[in-house]
């Protein structure tokens, strides 16, 4: 152990950014799950033999408090969490040139050795190539993606290498809780938080200070402090990227949430599907324990703690946090009232304080920096800033990072480059199964935790679905109460029936069976999943139906009176048709998965469809736009 | 002082009229004298013994009940049976020593002694006194009590167990 | 402490529930996944009611189940409102189609205007409403015999990993079910229950059916009682009380 005093934890961290600061570049490879998917650690494991080859000073590693092990003027080739920007993987960050390369493959390695590193070059080819402009653009500053976010939840992912504390103490980790542990009392930590007016991102957006408060306020001989990364939302990735990325940041909030509250031990609940982050945080508390900072009297103060991982057994509802609590001790993961405030009963009946992975990572910046700096970002209402996943048929698909009061326009067009193929908007999902779905008349508005609410969907977690036309907004209401009947956790009889119904109703709808007394059965449904169900799920599920009432009901409309899918999506009543703009090339042949589709080289195509199953595969990947769905 | 129904056998004429009474009064449509919470038991033409909960002191079927349905209320020192706790496991219909807990199977559920909220109407309708709602009689105070062995006791002690 | 149920101002006291205070009053509220012997469940949701605060906006009220939640000081109930009788009607509405053929919900739908559900009836749909009572007394009870596996409509009663050793055979599962949902074969001789079969203990004087002996076992252990204390049956123990008694005065 050999960070057990302040001054031990000073003096590693000057080393760090001493060894930081004396690198000739820094090398970066995304080793988020998606771009290693795409093979990021090929691309990493060709640079290091590359930068080998070439016979560079090379450091894999940070080790900052070995001198021995220092190699002056190295380039130092890392593995970073997610640098967000998913649909350009495998991304390469190099600093201090705010160098940014897409789609490298392990081919390049040699290239940008010799191009970028030894001679301080750029390679055209690998860089961002902007689809308005055409023009390449370098690095943060000029790539709109990257341009129109503030990364503070997500400031260290894609910088540092997670699984390093050394890399992790060189950007200024653990400096919040030096502070706290040095020169701040308990109350004082939980003043900051209230001061930063930061409400939880998990999707409720309760105020974290006030809970904390309340929490710290119950007499109780034992209390907890647990971060929630069971992430179940269809689409989301924040907490994922921010566990995987930075693991140590995670630990550090949770730790300023325990000595705050006065909690000795901490629980972070990961999902089952998340077996990266579980990795990742599990070596960090290893590495913490090791030197020190996790155990007893932590820098010499009388704070004591330890953090254990759970991982989730597969389960939606254990997102809900009385639910999650009941995981943790063992028992089904079943929700139960809200009327009983876990702040005061949690875990195992005792006090205790449940945040989102996203809120506990603002914590270090906030007692650092203190509150007042956070909320000086973002609305009075929502400070601060917010992760979104931005997927769906947008360009830039990816982890955006924005202040709160960012409009939707700018989200989806500025930062994610508009639709795919530049197709028409048809709407936005957000906040997953607890949300809904806004169309283009909605764009302008701000997103945070209020006015989206008021529009009739949410921000919830932070995923963002983008829809174009060729979307079927019944279908999109189905996808979700379908994803909920799987998810219910079945306690009561609202969420468990209601949902069941809701899915049979609209599977009917889609099929064209609708009839138009469905839509008051549907609307009694949804008043009694608002009014009667025992949790958020429940309560909830309503919005994805609502919303797309609201905003789309001709398209139900539609589907019960003239038994036509104005999306072209809903298999039953739509008819795929290859136009006279097919110039025979056969691609939409190929991909037929029941060979419908016939023709000549060279000549119209034409699907029989007697054969055809409605699947799309065709329309989705014609190059010609020749075939129409109606 | 707590009042108590008292016992007195002897001069019990086998009217059966507390049957009737305890039956009319707990009746929800009609009066079953088989579900009566007392029973009398003859023993010769002039020899009569009405038998009903002693709500004992340490009461076997409260101490076997799963959910706290049979709990000894403070004031009258009764055990009351609580309908809206009792799972029906009929534990304690086995466990009472004396036999004085029954499963209505009509009713569809238990029946014990409860000393009709404070004036059982068995008494009230006893001709002779046999069974009366008083205070334990005066001549049975302070020595002579402790020395008297409580009902539950004593018959325990005859039928000889513990 | 006071509060309002249906205008009615009613003496309560901290940690009763709505349910506990209406009906010392008389006001009766439906439930069906309620026993005032095992924790509430609130999962049935057919006793919620509605309910206002004086520091909340005249306009604004929420529905709760009364089975659980705690009374506060001037808190305004209505237990039959607009809100709260559409809420209940939808509900039963649900668990008609869910078993249709359980006579408990026929009758309860019946009485909220219900004879037959608007929605889709559940095919195979057996009377088990998942209230959770019967796992809730079987742990009660110390024997834990029967749990849930599964979620949300594909949720069932079983036993934990099919295996029907730790069951006692009490029935208490079967007679506190709201729906009479769980089977049973039982005659003089033997019990069927959660696929097992019991052997039943017969009174030791007039040879009436009584329990079974794990039933006997496990209580005695539970209330360090001697197993001889249930080996007779309620009327021949009464019988032998008579004739001690008659002993003693002679």
């Amino acid at each position: 152990m050999s960070i057990t005093k302040l001054s031990e934890l000073k003096a590693r961290r000057a080393g760090a950014v001493a060894s930081s600061e004396s690198l000739k570049r820094r090398v970066m490879i995304c080793a988020g799950t998606g771009c290693v998917a795409n093979g990021s650690l090929e691309v990493y494991d060709a640079l290091v033999a590359a930068a080998q080859k070439a016979g560079l000073p090379v450091k894999i590693e940070l080790i900052t408090h070995d001198k021995d092990s220092d190699v002056p003027n190295a380039t130092y080739v890392g593995k970073s969490g997610c640098h967000g920007f998913c649909e350009m993987g495998p991304l390469l960050h190099i600093m201090p040139d705010d160098i940014l390369y897409c789609k490298v493959k392990p081919k390049h390695a040699d290239d940008i050795i010799a191009t970028t590193v030894e001679k301080g070059e750029i390679i055209d080819k690998l860089l961002y190539k902007d689809p308005v402009s055409k023009k390449r653009k370098t690095g943060s500053k000029d790539i709109p993606f990257y341009a129109g976010q503030t990364r503070i939840a997500l400031k260290n992912c894609g910088h540092i290498d997670p699984e390093s504390l050394d890399a992790y103490l060189g950007a200024d980790g653990f400096a919040a809780l030096e502070k706290a542990l040095s020169s701040m009392a308990p109350k004082e930590v939980i003043e900051e938080v209230i001061a930063s007016g930061i409400r939880g991102r998990g999707g409720a957006g309760f105020p974290a200070g006030r809970k904390w408060k309340t929490c710290a306020s119950i007499e109780s001989t034992e209390r907890f402090v647990i971060c929630n990364g069971d992430e179940g939302d269809p689409g989301a990735f924040m907490d994922r990227s921010i566990m995987e990325g930075d693991p140590f940041g995670v630990i550090e909030g949770l730790m300023l949430a325990g000595f705050a509250v006065g909690a000795k031990q901490g629980y972070i609940y990961v999902r089952h599907e998340y077996p990266l982050a579980v990795e990742r945080l599990q070596k960090a508390i290893e590495a913490l324990r090791k030197e020190g900072l996790l155990g007893n009297k932590i820098l010499g103060s009388d704070f004591s703690f330890d953090v254990a991982i759970n991982r989730g057994g597969g389960a939606f509802v254990c997102g809900e946090s009385t639910a999650l609590m009941r995981s943790l001790e063992g028992k089904i993961g079943e929700p139960r009232a809200k009327y009983i405030r876990s702040v005061v009963k949690g875990l195992n009946d005792k006090p205790t304080v449940l945040n989102n992975v996203e809120t506990l990572i603002c914590i270090p910046e906030i007692i650092a920096s203190g509150g007042a700096a956070f909320a000086a970002t973002g609305t009075p209402k929502s400070s601060g800033t917010k992760a979104f996943s931005l997927v769906g048929k947008v360009k830039n698909t990816g982890l955006v990072e924005v202040p709160m009061g960012t409009t939707l326009q700018e989200i989806i067009y500025d930062i994610g480059g508009g639709i795919i193929k530049d197709k028409p908007f048809k709407a936005v999902q957000t906040g997953g199964p607890s949300g809904g779905c806004l169309p283009a008349s909605k764009l302008d508005l701000p997103v945070d935790f209020d006015t989206l609410t008021e529009a009739g969907s949410m921000m919830g977690s932070g995923g963002m679905i983008v829809m174009d036309d060729h979307t079927c907004m019944v279908d999109v209401a189905r996808y979700f109460i379908d994803f909920l009947v799987g998810e219910s956790c079945g306690k009561c009889v609202p969420c468990r029936e209601g949902l069941k119904q809701l899915s049979w109703i609209l599977t009917r709808i889609c099929e064209g069976k609708g009839k138009m007394e469905d839509l008051d059965l549907i609307e009694r449904l949804l008043n009694l999943l608002e009014g009667s169900s025992l949790c958020a799920l429940g309560k909830s599920a309503a919005n994805p139906v609502r919303s797309t009432l609201q905003y789309f009901r001709d398209e139900y409309i539609a589907h019960i009176e003239e038994k036509r899918c104005p999306g072209g999506v809903c298999r039953e009543l739509v008819t795929f048709t290859i136009t006279d703009a097919c110039t025979g090339c056969g691609i939409c042949k190929r991909n037929c998965p029941v060979e419908a589709i016939s023709g000549e080289k060279k000549s119209m195509h034409v699907i029989d469809q007697d054969i055809c199953t409605r699947c799309g595969a065709c329309y989705g990947v014609c190059p010609f736009d020749a075939i129409t769905v109606k | 002082m707590k009042k108590r129904l008292i016992v007195t056998p002897q001069i019990c004429i086998g009217c059966r009229s507390c049957e009737i009474a305890c039956s009319f009064v707990h009746a929800e449509s009609m009066s079953r004298p088989a579900m009566s919470r007392v029973r009398v038991y003859p023993f010769s033409a002039d020899s009569f013994v009405p038998v009903l909960c002693l709500q004992c002191e340490e009461a076997a079927c409260a101490k076997v009940c799963p959910t706290e349905a049979l709990v000894r209320n403070k004031e009258t020192g009764a055990i009351d049976f609580v309908e809206d706790r009792c799972v029906q496991c009929k534990t304690c219909v086995a466990a009472c020593p004396f036999g004085n807990i029954h499963f209505d199977a009509t009713a569809n559920t238990i029946i014990k002694c409860d000393e009709c909220q404070g004036d059982p109407a068995c008494a009230r309708f006893c001709p002779t006194g046999a069974l009366v709602w008083a205070e334990t009689p005066p001549a049975i105070t302070g020595k002579e009590k402790q020395a008297q062995p409580q009902p539950a006791q004593a018959i325990a002690m005859m039928a000889g167990r513990k | 402490m006071h509060i309002t149920i249906d205008g009615k101002v009613v003496t309560v006291h901290e940690g009763m529930t709505i349910l506990e205070a209406a009906r010392s009053v008389g006001i009766e509220i439906p439930t069906l996944c309620h026993l005032g012997g095992v924790e509430p469940y609130a999962g049935c949701r057919v006793c919620m009611v509605e309910i206002r605060r004086s520091d909340w906006t005249p306009d604004y009220s929420k529905l709760v189940t009364s089975c659980n939640y705690e009374v506060e000081n001037a808190l305004i109930v209505d237990t039959c409102s607009q809100k709260v009788l559409e809420s209940r009607r939808d509900v039963l509405a649900l668990l008609l189609a869910r078993s249709p053929r359980a006579t408990a919900i026929q009758e309860l739908a019946a009485q909220y205007g219900i004879l037959a559900s608007p929605y889709l009836e559940r095919e195979e749909g057996d009377n088990c409403i998942l209230c959770g009572l019967c796992i809730r007394v079987c742990e009660a009870i110390g024997a834990s015999a029967i749990g849930t596996t599964g979620r949300g409509v594909e949720k069932l009663v079983e036993m934990p990993y099919g295996d029907p050793e730790a069951c006692i055979g009490c029935m208490a599962c079967a007679e506190t079910c709201p729906t009479d949902a769980i089977k049973y074969e039982l005659d003089d001789n033997s019990l069927t229950i959660w696929g097992r079969t019991f052997e039943r203990t017969h009174c030791k004087v007039c040879n009436a059916p009584m329990l079974t002996p794990e039933h006997i076992a496990h209580f005695a252990k539970k209330s360090e009682l001697t197993e001889d204390y249930f080996d007779t049956c309620d009327a021949c123990r009464k019988r032998q009380t008579a004739e001690a008694f008659i002993k003693v005065i002679g």
